[in-house]
This record gives structure tokens, sequence and C-alpha cells, in this order.
């Protein structure tokens, strides 16, 4: 979909896009699994400059690269972490070995890949004794650019590098190959596990084979659906657009718009999931600003996305200044956000309302005109709920 | 001191499935089994599985995580396996054959230690996940010889129990049917029926380079340490009569016959054995499809 507005027929920009929301997807893998910020670009760094420790070929480097920020994407969706699907312990274990298969699906199906990436998240937890997961493949049978990535998690993991070393020459035999072990220990001893994190490897990419829009809007429906709540974003990205278009919003607001209609949705991965009362009391207001603030670190640091960080992070601000995190009001929360915020809570009323029809409720135009002035800006509320006529 | 294999056949099962998944299949024969680690991700997966293997110690393995739904091993069974028991008369000396070769003295003691525990287990599913968990620690120690310096000392004791534990963890149930059987490839695929065949014949002459992880660990089921795969292989399609390509041939052809009724057939092969492989599949199906995911990893998928 045209997310992005026009590149000028640059295929830097598009590239550079790419890169981002390739990044952002990883990001959005981490938090899925409850790893902590910036995990897969830790990895992704450790594991290209192991890769090199192990003698692989450089054309394979930065596929190794691109597979250690895509290592955790799997896990969207996995039914051991997605929301209030409480599995007893030992099945959650099974369905937890399934990420690196599911990450690999993933990355098959995103054509701008490095066709090797895909196998190499596949295989990145598997053992050398053939008690990994998940196709338990045992001694050579394990391709060496997954090793890389298998080490490089064991390191990022650890609190220590030192732990990690310890464990990796503890377990060589077992987890790991002895000359896996031993090249690591090499590496670690000349690099003392410091690595720069790396540029996105742009040049690995074939930016023409998927458009970033399409992928973002693909990233957002699998977390809606890992959240429980499907088809969400797509709802709150429609009511939005036709409401920053009402209000006369620049082109450069209308895209920040989008893409903060698709990505809010990030911040409530993880453990802490989004409350689920009522979007329109105070209830839960501190954890829904954390959310925000957790949403927008996502996207901050990647410059196609970033405009739409602020947006993200102000969307449970009040309009009266009585919001968090900042105690923003009226004119000083960005319009973008003022509009997603409303879109946002309009979509979970009306989803409710429509859900339990018997309990005579007040549509989620009566409930959102009532909040109008004190949570949200009365001209918005008018332009959301025009929108949501229209569509309806 | 032994050679261990530098390359190792890889069988995906994840890949499998996906296969599996594309053609909507349920069920799944694979006669050459080897370890079934495939077939226990496949069964986790809801697909009905049947197993065939020559060796004995696979199809113990089979019904320890193929057929076995949902029996473990509490800690006094492991315990009950891991270390001698007091009044239990072992055959210590029964792998003397191996001492100094291949293993240490206290090694080879264990080895017939475990020799006689694993047989006086309560279940075929413990039976299975003790053979698995203690075939571990045999790669260890194999492994451990080809490097001593690379690998931590490990006791016996407390790495037979760290695998077993580890084995017993795959233990799952998919509320359907699935079978192992010690038997030749004919047998397997004319006896059972499904909605697909998997097959990963083992190339020409494989038994005279066949692993010695592998090998060795049937000798040790058999209590015999003087066993060969000759012996083993004797009487089936791929024992010595099978040493020349065009008899090699023939039995896949005939497998592959036998195999006519089964709408999907996935065989797996790689980059170097393709050329031999895919004239044989093509002369014995009309829709073939090559699906190469990189070059150890080919399969020629045949649909009715």
């Amino acid at each position: 979909m045209a997310l992005f507005q026009e590149a000028d027929g640059d295929p830097r920009v598009a590239l550079d896009r790419l890169a981002d929301v390739l990044t952002y997807y990883g990001a959005v893998g981490d938090a899925a699994a409850e790893l902590a910020f910036g995990f897969s670009l830790r990895k992704a760094a450790f594991a290209r400059s192991i890769a090199v420790a192990l003698e692989l070929d450089a054309s394979i480097l930065d596929a190794v690269a691109i597979a250690g920020i895509m290592h955790a994407v799997g896990a969207l969706g996995n039914p051991a972490l997605v929301r209030e699907n409480d599995l007893p312990e030992r099945f959650a274990m099974m369905e937890r070995w399934d990420i690196p298969a599911a990450g690999a699906r993933v990355c098959a199906a995103i054509a701008a890949l490095p066709e090797r990436c895909a196998d190499i998240v596949r295989w990145q937890s598997e053992a050398w004794d053939g008690t990994g997961f998940p196709d338990q493949l045992r001694w050579n049978g394990i391709p060496v650019p997954s090793v890389a990535l298998a080490l490089a998690d064991r390191l990022v993991r650890a609190h220590e590098p030192e732990e990690a070393l310890a464990s990796i020459t503890e377990e060589a035999g077992r987890s790991f190959a002895p000359a896996h072990a031993r090249a690591f220990m090499l590496w670690f001893h000349r690099t003392g596990a410091e690595v720069e994190p790396g540029a996105f490897p742009r040049a690995a990419l074939v930016s023409e084979l998927t458009d970033p829009g399409d992928l973002l809007l693909d990233i957002a429906d699998r977390i809606d659906r890992h959240l429980g709540v499907p088809g969400r974003a797509r709802n709150v990205l429609r009511l939005a657009e036709a409401s920053a278009r009402a209000l006369a919003c620049s082109p450069a607001e209308i895209e920040a718009l989008r893409i903060a209609a698709l990505t809010f949705g990030a911040g409530e991965l993880g453990d802490g999931f989004e409350s689920t009362l009522d979007p329109l009391v105070r209830l839960g207001l501190e954890r829904r600003a954390e959310r925000a603030r957790a949403g927008a670190r996502l996207l901050e640091n990647l410059p196609a996305l970033s405009a739409a960080a602020p947006l993200v992070a102000a969307r449970a601000e009040w309009f009266d200044g009585t919001g968090k995190p900042a105690g923003l009001g009226r004119d000083a929360i960005p319009i973008g956000a003022r509009i997603l915020a409303t879109a946002i809570a309009y979509d979970a009323i009306d989803i409710d309302t429509r859900a339990r029809p018997a309990a005579r409720r007040a549509t989620a135009g009566e409930r959102l005109d009532g909040a109008s002035g004190t949570h949200f800006d009365p001209r918005v509320v008018t332009a959301v709920l025009d929108a949501a006529k229209a569509h309806a | 001191m032994i050679e261990l294999h530098e390359r190792t056949r890889r069988i995906s099962p994840t890949r499998i499935h996906e296969i599996l998944l594309r053609y909507g299949a349920k069920s799944l024969v694979d006669p050459f089994m080897g370890l079934p680690t495939h077939l226990n991700y496949l069964k986790r997966h809801g697909i009905a599985v049947h197993g065939g293997d020559v060796l004995e110690w696979f199809v113990r393995v089979g019904e320890g995580i193929v057929v076995n739904d949902l029996t473990i091993l509490r800690d006094h069974e492991v315990a009950e396996i891991v270390e001698m028991i007091p009044g239990r008369i072992y055959a210590l000396d029964l792998f003397k054959a191996w001492e100094g070769v291949f293993f240490t003295e206290e090694q080879c003691v264990y080895l017939g230690v475990w020799f006689d525990n694993v047989r006086n287990l309560r279940s075929d599913g413990q039976t299975g996940l003790a053979i698995l968990g203690l075939w571990r620690v045999f790669c260890y120690w194999l492994q451990k010889a080809q490097e001593p310096d690379e690998m931590p000392d490990l006791p016996p004791s407390e790495l037979a129990w760290y695998y077993i534990r580890q084995t017993e963890r795959w233990v799952a149930s998919n509320m359907r049917r699935n079978t192992v059987r010690q038997s030749d490839v004919m047998q397997t695929i004319g006896r059972q029926r499904a909605d697909a065949l998997f097959l990963a014949p083992p190339p020409r002459n494989a038994l005279h380079h066949a692993d010695p992880r592998i090998w060795m660990w049937e000798a040790w089921w058999q209590g015999n340490p003087y066993f060969t795969l000759e012996h083993a292989y004797r009487d089936t399609l791929f024992g010595a009569r099978s040493n020349d390509p065009a008899a090699y041939q023939r039995s896949i052809a005939g497998i592959l016959s036998e195999a006519a009724d089964y709408p999907l057939l996935i065989v797996a092969t790689n980059e170097s054995r393709l050329g031999e492989l895919e004239p044989i599949v093509r002369n014995a199906r009309t829709k073939v499809e090559c699906y190469a995911p990189n070059d150890s990893e080919i399969y020629l998928i045949a649909t009715a």
C-alpha cells in the first residue's frame, strides 16, 4: 500500500525505508519474545563478528547480520506468548521451540531478504548434540551461519560477557561443537566481546521486491493477532487517515499518522499487555502511557519511521492536560496524537459495544462525545465520528 | 581412535512439515527413519507418523519419542538407569573389547551397567527414552576421545542424567496412532498406508560409510562389541547385493514401484545425489516437482 510518500524515483529512499521497517520488525520480535530492547541489533552485530571468526565466506556475512535482526520475528503469534493463552508450562515450552521455524517462514515470505536468511533463522537454536530445536539437527548437519547466531544469542543473553564465555566452553561438545567453542574463545579474547552495532546491511536487500508499506501493514496485522485484536490497526488507520484529511493535516502529518496507526500496538507486546479497562476511564492511564512510551521507543532511531514516535508517545495524553506521561494539553499535543488517541478509543469502544449488545450501553459515538473537551479534542472527535459514519 | 564423520545427513522436520501442509497430508510413513527425532516433531504437530528401520535401537528410540504419548521417567527411575543397583549382577566386562580402543575402563563399565539397567525398565517408552539419552552420552565420549582438551570432563552418571532429562522433554501426544517397526523398507511400505511417504534412501554402499556413533550404539544395544553393519543389513534391499550402481538403482526403483499407491511421495536428497535419484523418481511418477531450498536439502515431490 502507498503508506509512505513518493520517493521521487530515488532507489536509496526505498532501500532506507525497507531497512528501517525490517529493523523495526526485529525490535517487534524482541518485544513479543519478551527480550530487552535492542537485543536483535546487538545479536546481529555479534553474529556478524563471530561469523568472521568461524571463517565464513564474506558473501554470507550480511545474511547472518540480517538473520540476527530477524531472529525473533517468529515469536509474534506464538501460542505460548499470545495474549490470554495460559498454556501449561510443558506445552508452552514446546510451542516456544517453534519460534525459529515460524521466523524462517516469515523471512522466506519477505522477498527482499537474502535467500539464506530464512534457514539461518530456522536453525539458530539447534544444539551440536541434537538436543536443540525445532529440528533437532546434530553435529555437522547444523549450518555454521546458524551457529554464529546461536553463539551471539548466548552472548547477548548473558549478564556479563565472561558468563557467556564460561557457559559456551562448558557446553563444548553438547550445545556447541568443540571447534566452534574454541573459535568463539579466540574471538572473545581478541575482541573482548566488544563490537560496535553496524548499520543495516542494505546492500544485501533487493528493495524492489518488497514494499515497506505492505510489510509494515503485515507486521501490524501480526501484532494485532498476537494481542487478540485482529484488524485493529487497519480500522484505526482508516479512521485516523480520513479524520486527518478532514482536519486539513499536511501530507507529512498524514504520513506520520499512518505509520503511528500501524505501529502503536507494538508497545503493548511483551510482559505488560494493554489494559483491558475501558479506554475512557482514567484507571490504567499510567499503564497506557508506559506502553505508549515503549511503542515510541521502537521507532525513535529509525529515520523512516521516527516521525510517528511523538504521536505514539503522546497517545495517552488528555486534551485537558491531565494525561500521561508529560501532561501535555490542547495544542501542545501533536494533532496526529490527538487523532490517533481518539481513533483508538473509538475502535475499542465500538468493538466492545458490538460484542455485547445486551449490555445496552451508549454507542461509541455517544461515549466519545461525552469525553469531548476533557479526554479528546472536540474537533477531532467530530472528525473521527464523521469518518466512522462515512465508513458505515 | 575412531574417525567421526565430517558430514551429517540433514533431515529437517520443519521443512517436511511445510511440504505436508502444502499438500494437505495428515499422515506419513518413513521406512528409512533412522533416529526418529523428525517423526517426533511431525507427531507433535498433529501428523500421524509411522516409521521403520532395520536397526533395532532406532526402533526402540521410536517407542520412546514417537509411539509413547505420556510416559516419562521419575527421578528414582533415572537413578536406576544411570548407576549400578545394589544386588543386581552386571556383566561389567561385556564391552571390554572397546576398552583402550575407544573408551576408558570406567566408560566400558558404565556401558555394561547401562546395558543391563535399560532392560529392567517398566515400559517400552521408558526404555526408548533411556536409550536415546544414553546414546547422547556415548556420542559425547566418542567426541571427547577426539578432542580431549576441548570438552569438559563430566561424570558419566551426571551426563547420563542430564541427557535422559533432555530427552523426555520431547514426549508429547497428538491424539493419533503412531507406530514404529523394525523391518525392511519393503515391509514398512507394504504394511502401512498413509497420505505421504517420505524416503531418504541411504547412498550406495552406505553401510561401509556409516557413522560409528550409529552402528556402535546398535552394537551396544545388542550387547555385542563385535557387531558390524554388514550383519544387520545382510538381508535387506541395501545389503551387499546393491554394491554396484545398477543394482542400487534397481533397488530404488523397486521401492518406488511398491510405493505407487501413496498419493504423495517425498524423496529427500542432496545436490551430489540428485542426478542419480531424479531420473528414477521421474521414471516412476509422472508429476514430480523438485524443491531445493539449499544444496544439502533437495526434495523430489511426486503427486498422484
